[in-house]
């Protein structure tokens, strides 16, 4: 799964949930992209686990598996959609767990020389209520992160 | 009705009931998910409706049973430590080989029947412990009931980032549960009229002793139990576009 480093390029992480401020993140590397500079890009999704209480004494592994895949898949598009349509390459993870603390430790085994996030994510209530994943990542991880807003 | 609502203990128990819904009653709805997944997409609608439907009507009838139970001497004993055990729980990580071998069912009957014998396990705890906080008070328990109505049709996802984004929540929870069990104990049937002119700080100290004693013990063991942290768990990879990848 860790692919060699492709030479000169920079291997950027870009966290994705689906949201209007994960597009704008893309549009902007998109940007970068044209412009000449060269990156790697790898889209990644955290789906938060559905431990909490007793949901797995009643559905199997692979059910569970499965719909942390669809929901992942189904955050990944419309980034994956705008990557296709400019013909950009790029590789897509969906992970299970904590989402800021997986995102940081996604980077570091996978060697991310970057990260770059949405500052905000789907709705403003969870924002307000509970501050951004952006600022955790940022505060946490031990590589640079670009924020877009 | 009036001098309820300028009651403080009142505003309390409605409080502690709001937060039981929030923290027991979220991942009601992701076994209904789950569960109807498999189902043809006309038919998991139909599953989710009776699924939810077959949730809130366990519910009122446990409570039910709960409040007539909770009246019997020494049984409020026993509720509170069921409390102390759910608060405790609450605390601790998710176990990696909990999994039941329950197969998400292709049938609406099937699925229907793994909602409801999940939906009675998972609205026990819940129940327990709005029976708790409502103190045989049944308009508290009705409320109790409404207010997890539209945490089990849509607030999963929300309580489910919570616990994410503020891990202290559960604490929180939990020393909660504790306080509840501590306040329970002392209303045993048994144990009240022994109480009879004792100070009313004694209330509390119970309560504090309960919530610290799931806070201590929750943490102590969670501790114990973590695992070294292994990889990021991947369940899907891909890479796509550029004339230069393969």
């Amino acid at each position: 799964m860790n692919e060699p480093r492709q030479e000169g390029r920079v291997k950027v992480l870009v966290p994705v949930d689906g949201s209007a401020n994960s597009d704008r993140v893309i549009d902007q590397l998109l940007a970068e992209l044209a412009g000449g500079t060269a990156l790697e890009l790898v889209l990644l999704n955290v789906q938060i686990p559905v431990d909490s209480g007793h949901a797995r004494m009643f559905v199997s592994a692979e059910d569970v598996e499965a719909y942390h895949r669809e929901e992942g898949l189904q955050a990944l598009k419309s980034a994956r959609d705008k990557l296709d349509a400019a013909g950009a390459k790029y590789r897509w993870h969906v992970a299970v767990g904590h989402i800021a603390d997986t995102i940081i430790r996604f980077a570091r085994e996978q060697g991310i020389d970057r990260i770059v996030m949405g500052t905000h994510g789907r709705t403003a209530l969870t924002h307000l209520l509970l501050g951004s994943v952006a600022s955790d990542v940022s505060r946490k991880a031990d590589l640079p992160v670009t924020l877009i807003k | 009705m009036l001098e309820t609502a300028l009651d403080p203990s009142f505003w309390v128990a409605v409080l502690q009931i709001i937060a039981i819904d929030i923290l027991l009653g979220g991942d009601n709805a992701i076994v209904i998910a789950l569960a109807c997944r498999r189902l043809p997409e006309q038919q998991r609608k139909q599953g989710i409706f009776w699924g939810v439907v077959g949730a809130i009507a366990l519910r009122v009838i446990l409570i039910f049973f709960a409040l007539q139970l909770l009246a019997i001497p020494f049984l409020k004993i026993v509720g509170g430590l069921l409390l102390l055990w759910i608060g405790i729980k609450l605390l601790q990580p998710e176990e990696e080989d909990g999994h039941g071998n329950i197969e998400g069912s292709t049938h609406l009957i099937g699925a229907i029947r793994t909602i409801v014998i999940a939906d009675a396990v998972m609205s026990l705890d819940n129940v327990i412990a709005v029976a708790a906080a409502a103190k045989g008070d049944l308009g508290l328990v009705i409320f109790g009931i409404l207010v997890s109505i539209p945490i089990v049709v849509w607030g999963s996802k929300f309580v489910l980032k919570l616990m994410d984004r503020l891990p202290v929540v559960i604490t929180f929870g939990g020393a909660l549960l504790g306080w509840i069990a501590g306040d329970m104990f002392l209303g045993d049937a048994s144990i009240k009229p022994h109480l009879e002119g004792q100070p009313g700080w004694l209330k509390y100290l119970s309560s504090s002793a309960g919530a610290l004693l799931v806070v201590i013990v929750g943490t102590w063991l969670a501790r114990r139990a973590a695992p070294p942290q292994p990889p990021v768990e991947v369940v899907a990879s891909g890479a796509e576009g550029g004339k230069d990848h393969e």
